[in-house]
């Protein structure tokens, strides 16, 4: 990120902009939205300046600690609402003749900077396209616009008898089009299956202003999966309008478990089991000692422990087969059962957000890494990358707990939290994270579980990738010569 | 106190692991950092508080009303609450920028999802003192607020009372502003309701307002004189029940009043919960009503009065009535777009927050049925189906 900051230049305002951009010429910029207000109506454009700092940022922590340091991230010059399709691919043509940065915006939740208009141009709010289009219940799938709110959609199920099993924690501020372009994984994933195994067809804007649309089929052996380069592009190879999803009936039945470990190693192993013997947990998280002591306190018996919470849920009977295995593998493997209490505390305090706002005002810097490993590697990737972020100085507190599980592997959802005793807090922040990433990529984890690489995680992707990224490099340059999507990130 | 220092257990234990001087200064800035990030003089906005909404990721947008009908990051509550943080902090200034700080339907949604139980519209309410106190507030609500203090109400050419003789009892109604000078179909029936039943009511001569829209609006001294004069007035007619037909007077005299300094002397009830209490004692007959009914829980009733069952349990008391449950209902009841006077600040979004709503009713039954007056006055402009207060049911099945 740029460290040369210009001041905010519209009238009476007083923030400075962390990438800032040459603002367009005033003829320039009245021609361009006169062009967009032909596209998608006056209603659905702005150019005011309220409207454009509401877009500067996403939930990146430490674009949203500029905002105490009176910086604003950036600013684009334009923000439209399309509701078609054809909005979208004319504002594509458009935006490719007038050379103008186009980034898509879901909800603003993604943590790494991904919908932050780095070079100013046109945010493209996916908002007013959040129609639900059709539910199919014989074949088991909903069809819907990709800038529906999570939890409207899943309230929209849930009436109908049906879940879609993507409950990330961001389930009440995110859109399907934002998971679908993050990759995103909910927190009942390891039954139901990240948004990627969700997905079965969508239909999508390239950035040349060409409409693609994949056929809803269970799998096809037609070739590569075009659709598929939009999952995880964050908005950088084109712009999802539709999608069909895989629904399942509401559950019928949900089993809470918990168990206290003495070592991580041993509650690892566990859920390993289970998953070899073929059960798969809606919910399987492990907490280390650190995150037991913050998230249990109030579970007496989990003292210098490490918690363990599995919920089954889905048919009566199979659940409570899956129950008495699991409870069977816990208990060989050294943990102690705690009753339903963790695993009921934790349902119902899964959405209580709040670490940002409290401690970024008193100068903690804090964030969340989230990786994946290979089972044979686990136990080596997490204490090397909690030893990695742990030696920086001003480090106060370093902890994981696991919340995605595979047969093969796993994925490790890191918390730093500290206080820089020099230099600024941006430069701390890069710093533990650079430790951190650096120590992943050497245990041969992915530096990336679900979050995505956004502006953030740009500089390791080389190393992630390797010669796959030249390869990404040659598809962007095929697909969107100018650069006008998304411009700044995922290494691009 | 001893909840939270074991909630904070575990950063406590891994600062002792730092080096001494280095605890000191991590202690000290923890305790110390946030002033630097809040305003330096005095605001009557909480901005502590506003800072924490500014930087939450939007845990409530989903149910927020307002958001949903404008679908712009602008209107969502996190991002109204960023403006009014850089309002605030003077970063900003702009009139959009002022004008957002009304923009809210004080609907309570977002209140059950807060992790820090916090509903925007009283966040708000600080901003607009401020702004209020900075002579920043829009015109047209200065407009309001002379049109309130004048009259003593917030409709023009408009009427106070209900025009009947005080009189001895130990029953205070106060119909409320919109019931008054709207809806008096809704103060007819209660006081019909009452009459038949034997008990002895009284009304005010001159009633003002409760004083509900200045507070909303910022306008804290002209409702402090609002709230004594009405405390007082209220505790002069001696009567030690009070009720209303509109869920905003019951919330501001019972609540906003006394945490303004000013409680009243009565005991301060919903229609709804004095209409259940006389059917419970067999004193209110009701007789067979053959309709199919959609209840619409007003926001204010159901979230800041969390009075949700006892207008089911008056509907449900009627013989033949069927009473339908919209999907968001009871406590996630959605706002019908009246709110926060919406419907003054921006109509446009008002209009769309009504649709949204109506559309929802309106698939289950040809009669809505409310119990606040403005709820029933944006369902009737619908024209979609017959809009009714609980009064008026309650009613029409006593004289079947
Ligand atoms: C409290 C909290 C908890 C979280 N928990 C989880 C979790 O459990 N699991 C998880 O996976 N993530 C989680 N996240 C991260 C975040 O919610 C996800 O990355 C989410 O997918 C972002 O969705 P959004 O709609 O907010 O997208 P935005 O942040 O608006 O955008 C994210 C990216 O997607 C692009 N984009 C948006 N819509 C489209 C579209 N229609 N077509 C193409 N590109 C598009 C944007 O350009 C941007 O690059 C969490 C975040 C927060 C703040
Ligand atoms: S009070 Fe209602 S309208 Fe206002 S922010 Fe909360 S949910 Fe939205
Ligand atoms: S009201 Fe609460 S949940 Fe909603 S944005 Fe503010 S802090 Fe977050």
């Amino acid at each position: 990120m740029s460290s040369e900051n210009t001041t905010g230049h519209t009238h009476g305002s007083d923030y400075e902009i962390v990438y800032p951009q040459t603002p367009l010429s005033a003829e320039q910029k009245e021609q361009i939205l006169v062009n967009l207000q032909k596209i998608v109506g006056k209603r659905n454009v702005s150019h005011r300046e309220l409207d454009r700092l509401s877009y500067s940022r996403d939930y990146w922590p430490i674009a949203l600690r500029w905002m105490l340091e009176g910086k604003v991230p950036a600013l684009p010059e334009f923000v439209v609402w399309p509701e078609t399709a054809d909005h979208i691919s004319r504002i594509m043509r458009m935006a490719n003749e007038e050379n103008l940065a186009v980034t898509p915006f879901g909800e603003g939740s993604g943590v790494l900077g991904a919908a932050i208009p780095v070079q100013g141009g046109i945010i493209v709010d996916m908002k007013r396209m959040n129609a639900v289009l059709a539910l199919d219940d014989t074949n088991l799938t909903i069809t819907v616009q990709p800038g529906i709110n999570g939890m409207n959609l899943e309230r929209f199920l849930n009436q109908k008898g049906y879940t879609l099993g993507h409950i990330p924690q961001s389930l009440y501020c995110s859109t399907l089009g934002g998971w679908l372009a993050c990759r995103a994984a909910g927190q009942f994933s390891t039954k139901y299956g990240k948004i990627d195994d969700i997905l079965i067809s969508l239909e999508a804007v390239f950035p040349q202003g060409t409409i693609i649309r994949s056929k809803p089929v269970p799998k096809s052996s037609t070739g590569p999966r075009i659709d598929m380069l939009l999952l995880g592009a964050e908005g950088t190879l084109g712009i999802i309008t539709e999608a069909t999803l895989k629904i399942w009936p509401y559950p019928e039945k949900r089993v809470l478990q918990s168990y206290v470990f003495s070592h991580l190693e041993e509650a690892l192993e566990s859920i390993r089991i289970i998953l070899r013997r073929g059960i798969f947990p809606a919910v399987a998280r492990l907490y280390d000692q650190v995150e037991t002591e913050r998230h249990f306190y109030r579970t007496k018996k989990t003292r210098g422990k490490c918690v363990l919470i599995l919920i089954l849920e889905g048919d009566r009977e199979l659940v409570d087969l899956e129950g008495s295995v699991s409870h069977a593998v816990c208990t060989e493997h050294g943990g102690i059962s705690v009753g339903e209490g963790p695993a009921a505390h934790w349902l119902e305090t899964r959405f209580n957000v709040k670490e940002i706002s409290e401690f970024t005002p008193r100068d903690v810097v804090f964030d969340t890494i989230e990786v994946s490993v290979m089972w044979d590697k686990s136990m080596e990737l997490y204490q090397s990358m909690i030893s990695a972020m742990k030696s920086i100085d001003g480090v106060i507190i370093a902890s994981a707990h696991a919340s995605h599980f595979y047969p093969q592997g796993v994925c490790f959802y890191f918390t730093f939290g500290g206080t820089p005793m020099t230099g600024s807090p941006t430069d701390f922040y890069q710093t533990v994270w650079d430790a951190a990433m650096k120590a992943c990529l050497h245990a041969g984890g992915s530096i990336s579980h679900h979050h995505g690489i956004g502006i953030l995680r740009s500089p390791w992707v080389q190393q992630e990738l390797g010669s796959s990224l030249e390869v990404l490099r040659t598809i962007k340059k095929a697909l969107d010569p100018e650069y006008v999507m998304n411009p700044g990130k995922m290494g691009l | 106190m001893l909840e939270e220092f074991k909630k904070y257990f575990w950063i406590a234990k891994a600062i002792s692991r730092l080096a001494l001087s280095t605890q000191k200064e991590v202690v000290v800035r923890f305790l110390t950092a946030k002033k630097k990030y809040l305003p330096d003089g005095k605001t009557k906005a909480h901005v502590d508080d506003i800072l924490k909404c500014a930087l939450c990721p939007n845990m409530c947008r989903f149910d927020c009303p307002v958001l949903q009908a404008a679908k712009s990051e602008t209107y969502a509550p996190a991002g109204r609450a960023r403006i009014a943080y850089l309002l605030e902090m003077g970063r900003v200034s702009s009139q959009d920028a002022v004008d957002l700080m009304y923009a809210c339907a004080a609907c309570s949604a977002c209140q059950q999802w807060c992790p820090f139980d916090f509903s925007v519209d009283d966040l708000l309410i600080g901003v607009r003192r401020d702004l209020v106190d900075r002579n920043l507030a829009p015109e047209m609500l200065m407009g309001i607020r002379d049109q309130i203090v004048n009259s003593h109400t917030i409709y023009q050419n408009s009427r106070t009372s209900l025009g009947l003789e005080p009189r001895e009892a130990d029953i205070l109604y106060v119909a409320g502003c919109t019931v008054l000078n709207k809806e008096r179909v809704i103060a007819q029936t209660t006081m019909k309701i009452l009459e038949k039943v034997g008990i002895a009511v009284t009304t005010l001569p001159e009633e003002w307002c409760c004083g509900a829209p200045l507070n909303l609006l910022g306008f804290e001294n002209d409702f402090k004189e609002f709230a004594a004069r009405n405390a007082d007035i209220i505790e002069k007619s001696g009567c030690k029940k009070m009720i209303c037909s509109c869920p905003e007077c019951v919330y501001t005299f019972k609540d906003v009043y006394a945490e303004a300094g000013f409680p009243v002397k009565a005991d301060v009830m919903h229609t709804s919960e004095y209409f259940l209490e006389l059917i419970e004692q067999g004193k209110i007959q009701l007789k067979e009503l053959n309709k199919d009914l959609v209840y619409h829980d007003p926001c204010v009733l159901a979230r800041k009065l969390h009075i949700i069952e006892q207008p089911r349990r008056v509907l449900e008391a009627i013989p033949g009535v069927s009473v339908r449950e919209p999907p968001l209902t009871r406590e996630h009841t959605r706002c019908c777009g009246i709110g926060g006077l919406l419907a003054m600040t921006n109509p446009e979004l008002s209009v769309t927050l009504l649709r949204a709503r109506d559309s929802e009713l309106c698939e289950l039954a040809d009669t809505v049925v409310t119990a606040c007056p403005a709820c029933k006055i944006a369902f009737k402009r619908t024209r979609n189906s017959e809009s009714r207060d609980l009064s008026e049911i309650v009613f029409e099945s006593m004289n079947q």
